[in-house]
């Protein structure tokens, strides 16, 4: 076992503790029945998402600033990760969705928004994909990875604000009560954990994959100063 | 150099361009009543349903127009290469980057105005100044947006699969904000006022946004 | 009931199949290296 499996299977056990902890210690809604339990990893998989997509954006940032290899390949590594995080909200979400409110897909605003966020940074793995390894695909990587992240609390809230202009359906939050509410932090903790060796797996994919490309910091070209003229 | 001068001498210089061929303009008016037919065909409409429909229809057909627009806003340059040396100059690429999206608009604006007396041809909506008031306002960031991916892309392989992947996306708020206006402009519920102050926030925030995202996407 | 499992069998899916494609990723291109 080198260094990377032993840290997925670390965090695999725990997420096993967490799947134990879901569906034999948190006690069942008494409205929606089992299928409430689907919310734990629901909702930690959105939060680890857009922890992951905190990432790009904050790589795509210290990348425009100083062109740190770094940050792109933390900000690559977060997409693709919180693209597969989100995956699993979306269909946890729909499935959900079907046996409560009888569809699987309502144009609420959360909804909306979350696939948005999926379309762009599946969109960001694509530019990345197309685009000429290097500086290109790093700035153009950066600019979209702002961009997406800017985008999703804009179009979640003029969604919320065209709900209130098209009455829909809303959704009630109510206080969980405190054994579900242990559960939920236990499951956001160890799916944290699982996205964050995630995210560094794929932190050494990229760097491997950049070496075998050639694609290295670059050099800072120190040119000579022009002689003083003399007077 | 005056970043306005550059910025005109830029739009200028496209919409000359495309006053000699004549391409976009023709081919945009067309596309966009091929849209409207296939909105009628694909809908069942009559007089009683063609309010509710209409707007869909028109936006539609804006979207995709302006995905072809935009699209072309770098052909020139690629082709012959002459974005390097437009960025050679001392001229600002943020100037540049705002004639680009300024001659873009105007070809959209044009296209606008075969679309929107068509749908009333075609579909018996109202033409009011406040439903053209709102497709202009979301013209606006909609430029700004897709001239920006634009730029993006057109370094990419596959650049006409990838610049509606980037660009839609980005364009939803202004969808939902000008849909709504021209809904309500047109007679259904909802507020106007509401609406249009909504695209205006929207077009201040992207139109900032791009102008100091221009920077480094056209840098090079 | 069966949404339930249907759910958290995608999830364990998607999620296991991720680790394990990037583990075996991971572990070609050190070999290379």
């Amino acid at each position: 076992m080198n260094r990377a499996e032993r840290w997925a299977a670390a965090a695999v056990a725990l997420m096993l503790v967490a799947g134990a902890v879901i569906f034999l210690y948190a006690p069942t809604d008494a409205l929606q029945g089992p299928v409430q339990r689907i919310f734990y990893l629901h909702v930690s998989a959105a939060i680890a998402a857009y922890g992951c997509f905190a990432v790009v954006l904050l790589g795509g940032i210290v990348y425009l600033r100083n062109e740190s290899l770094v940050a792109d390949r933390c900000a690559r590594a977060g997409a693709l990760v919180g693209v597969v995080l989100t995956t699993v909200t979306l269909v946890m979400g729909m499935l959900w969705a079907k046996p409560i409110w009888g569809t699987f897909w309502t144009w609420d605003a959360r909804l909306t928004s979350t696939l948005v966020l999926w379309i762009i940074y599946a969109g960001y793995l694509l530019v990345r994909r197309l685009a000429e390894p290097g500086r290109q695909a790093a700035r153009i990587g950066a600019v979209v990875g702002i961009f997406g992240f800017v985008d999703v609390p804009v179009v979640h809230f003029s969604v919320t604000w065209w709900r209130t202009q098209h009455p829909g359906p809303i959704i009630v939050n109510d206080a969980l009560p405190a054994q579900m509410l242990a559960t939920f932090l236990l499951t956001m903790a160890c799916t944290l954990i699982l996205a964050a060796v995630m995210v560094w797996m794929r932190y050494r994919i990229e760097t491997l994959m950049d070496e075998k490309q050639h694609i290295a910091e670059p050099v800072k070209v120190v040119t000579a100063r022009e002689p003083e003229p003399v007077p | 150099m005056n970043p306005f001068r550059v910025a005109l001498a830029v739009a200028r210089k496209d919409l000359r361009s495309e006053w000699r061929t004549r391409e976009m303009v023709p081919a945009l008016a067309q596309f966009v009543v091929l849209a409207l037919l296939i909105g009628n065909f694909g809908f069942q409409i009559d007089s009683r349903n063609a309010l509710t429909i209409a707007p869909g229809i028109l936006w539609m057909a804006l979207v995709f127009a302006g995905l072809v627009a935009f699209g072309r806003t770098f052909a020139a340059e690629r082709e012959q290469a002459s974005l390097d040396a437009m960025l050679m100059t001392p001229a600002s690429p943020v100037a540049i980057f705002a004639g680009k999206a300024l001659a873009a608009s105007v070809l959209l604006v044009a296209c606008e105005a075969v679309l929107l007396p068509a749908l009333t041809l075609f579909f018996g909506t109202p033409l009011s100044g406040e439903v053209v008031a709102a497709v202009l306002l979301a013209t606006v960031g909609m430029a700004a947006l897709g001239v920006m991916f634009a730029a993006i892309v057109a370094r990419v392989r596959a650049r006409e699969l990838l610049l509606p992947l980037l660009t839609l996306p980005l364009w939803i708020p202004f969808i939902v904000a000008g849909g709504q206006a021209v809904q309500s402009a047109m007679g259904l519920p909802g507020s106007y006022q509401e609406a249009i102050g909504l695209l205006i926030d929207f077009d201040i925030l992207f139109v900032v946004l791009t102008s100091l995202a221009a920077r480094f996407v056209l840098d090079e | 009931m069966s949404y339930l499992i249907l759910a958290y069998a995608f999830a364990i899916a998607a999620l296991g199949g991720y680790l394990v494609w990037s583990l075996r990723e991971l572990r070609d291109l050190e070999r290379k290296h």
